[in-house]
């Protein structure tokens, strides 16, 4: 009898989630999204600051936030400067770490501590160091400098997802046939390996694209006014105008979520091609 | 001759790591030891010294590194903590999709650190702030001046903000390590929820809070972006007052910065080495 009833009773359980789940995750999902949620209304309320609603609705403050003079440049600097971003990882890091994994399998535990190693750098302490070292020299304060210092902080947001996709696919095999082959070595990456880890190498260079879009502080402390991008535009305003700085903020929240939608995106295909390609086998 | 050749190989086999090499000692290895260097040199005799390291026994740098350990200690517990129960609300909840969600949302919102975040902090609980005034007109209490989202407590807020959801990432993958099977054999041996979690769950979770509690600590201690938009210099932090020497607006010698640099990468790679040390101990539980 009581067998019997069992079951039914533990499906219950599985199914609808406890009382104290539902608060905690209501709880978590508050902290969360409040914040951003405000943002969201605050860029196109009229005045939200002596009532719990807005008082009225605008587009006002994105027009303003457009008409900025520096808008566009700060726009551009920060494309110009997460693009190259990922140009400079994508040839420093995709051969490195493809060779480790078929030619040097022993050292893999050093490059990943190589690669991993900035996130223990805090970035004022990289900004001081490499404003120190390279004062005096051509580049001290330069964009190419901040560029540098951006790959280096970026640097274990690419390496994750192209080692991940590197040891998903069977690369000693897949380089070992392209040998066979007659191919050399920069055949074997630009034609066989490349193009198996392309999802692995999108998620990458997606992720160091939003890291670096929404950098601030290597920006300011290297080069600073020289060269302004967009996160120190946002910053300068929520001094200057609350209304526009919100309205940047959703600008950047926005491609922030962008970005994260399209690597999900990317990593559900990229899961699809792997399990198509087991079921080939 | 098949030495020779055997020798040819290593040296080929390790020239493929130069570019990468060359490129990490140019923007990392060397410009921290000209930082480790010239935290040891006195500028004006260009003669060894360890003043700089002494001078860190004066008030504004004691203060500062009291309130940058108080501020990453404090949130990394309180992350640890609310982290690991909603890890474990999340985990446990039925919905396939809805943890799917919830585990994306984390990934998201851990990076949204910095001036946006800040700025949506003094949005909602700054002098005028939309919580500030429902909490104003709804319960009749003032939150200033007791509480202010350009202090010491308005940081905890903002910092918790991404210390949790990292907590989240963190903790969830460890709630595998716990076999269902466990908690099925203890409670046939008459254990209650209580008991099983005492003697079984926390010693295995036990690596793993202290990975997280350490990759908090850090992630905290180097954060710079979310403090300076917030309380710029009404509040004495690590990281704000190297920043100040980068950008010159305090006249001191830049040898304190570089000190300060190497004395914060020195609680940085302990932190990290923590971090390490336990995330191996904990992945001993998700083997098979």
């Amino acid at each position: 009898m009581t067998d019997f009833i069992k079951p039914t009773k533990r499906n219950k359980e599985i199914t609808k989630p406890a009382l104290w789940q539902l608060v905690l995750i209501a709880l978590f999902l508050f902290y969360m999204l409040v914040p951003i949620i405000s943002t969201y209304v605050f860029s196109v309320a009229t005045r939200w600051d002596r009532t719990i609603l807005p008082e009225g609705l605008t587009l006002e403050f994105y027009q303003k936030a457009f008409q900025v003079s520096y808008f566009s440049i700060t726009l551009r600097n920060s494309l110009i400067l997460a693009i190259s971003a990922v140009l400079t990882s994508l040839i420093i890091i995709v051969p490195t770490v493809y060779w480790v994994h078929t030619h040097i399998p022993n050292s893999k535990s050093l490059l990943e501590i190589l690669m991993i190693l900035p996130f223990g750098i805090p970035t004022v302490v990289l900004a001081l160091a490499l404003v120190q070292a390279y004062n005096g020299t051509i580049i001290s304060r330069s964009p190419f400098l901040l560029i540098g210092a951006v790959v280096i902080y970026s640097m274990p947001f690419m390496y994750r997802p192209v080692s991940n996709a590197l040891h998903a696919i069977d690369a000693n095999t897949l380089t070992e046939a392209g040998q066979c082959l007659g191919a050399n070595s920069f055949q074997i990456l630009t034609k066989i390996i490349i193009p198996n880890i392309i999802p692995g190498i999108l998620s990458g260079s997606l992720l160091v694209f939003s890291t670096v879009f929404a950098e601030f502080t290597l920006t300011t402390l290297i080069v600073g006014a020289g060269f302004k991008t967009f996160p120190l535009l946002l910053v300068e305003f929520t001094r200057i105008n609350g209304n526009i700085a919100a309205a940047f903020s959703v600008i950047s929240f926005t491609i922030a979520w962008l970005v994260s939608i399209l690597i999900l995106w990317i990593g559900s295909k990229g899961q699809g091609i792997t399990s198509e390609a087991l079921r080939a086998h | 001759m098949p030495f020779q050749n055997h020798y040819r190989n290593i040296t080929k086999k390790w020239f493929g790591l130069l570019p990468f090499l060359f490129f990490c000692l140019s923007f990392e290895f060397i410009p921290i030891l000209f930082l480790l260097r010239g935290s040891f040199i006195d500028k004006s005799t260009n003669q060894f010294t360890i003043n700089h390291f002494l001078d860190m026994g004066r008030p504004l740098y004691i203060r500062s590194f009291w309130n940058s350990i108080l501020l990453s200690g404090l949130t990394a517990i309180i992350g640890v903590i609310f982290g690991t129960f909603i890890g474990y609300a999340i985990y446990r909840w039925p919905s396939e999709r809805l943890r799917q969600i919830l585990i994306t949302l984390s990934d998201v919102t851990t990076n949204f650190a910095g001036a946006p975040l800040a700025f949506a902090f003094i949005i909602i609980l700054g002098m005028n702030g939309v919580i500030t005034q429902f909490i104003m007109k709804y319960f009749n209490i003032g939150l200033y001046p007791n509480f202010s989202i350009y202090s010491f407590s308005g940081l905890i807020l903002a910092y918790v903000y991404f210390q949790l959801p990292l907590m989240v990432l963190t903790i969830i993958p460890a709630f595998s390590g716990i076999k269902k099977e466990w908690q099925e054999s203890a409670n046939s041996l008459g254990a209650n929820s209580f008991q099983f979690w005492r003697h079984i769950g926390l010693p295995v979770l036990f690596p793993s809070l202290i990975a997280g509690l350490t990759l908090l600590f850090a992630n905290a201690f180097g954060a710079y972006a979310t403090a300076y938009t917030l309380v710029e210099s009404q509040l004495s932090l690590v990281t704000l007052q190297i920043g100040f020497m980068i950008a010159g607006e305090v006249r001191h010698d830049p040898g304190i910065g570089m000190a300060m640099a190497i004395l914060s990468l020195i609680i940085m790679g302990l932190s990290i080495g923590i971090y390490q040390l336990t995330t191996k101990r904990a992945s001993r539980w998700l083997k098979t």
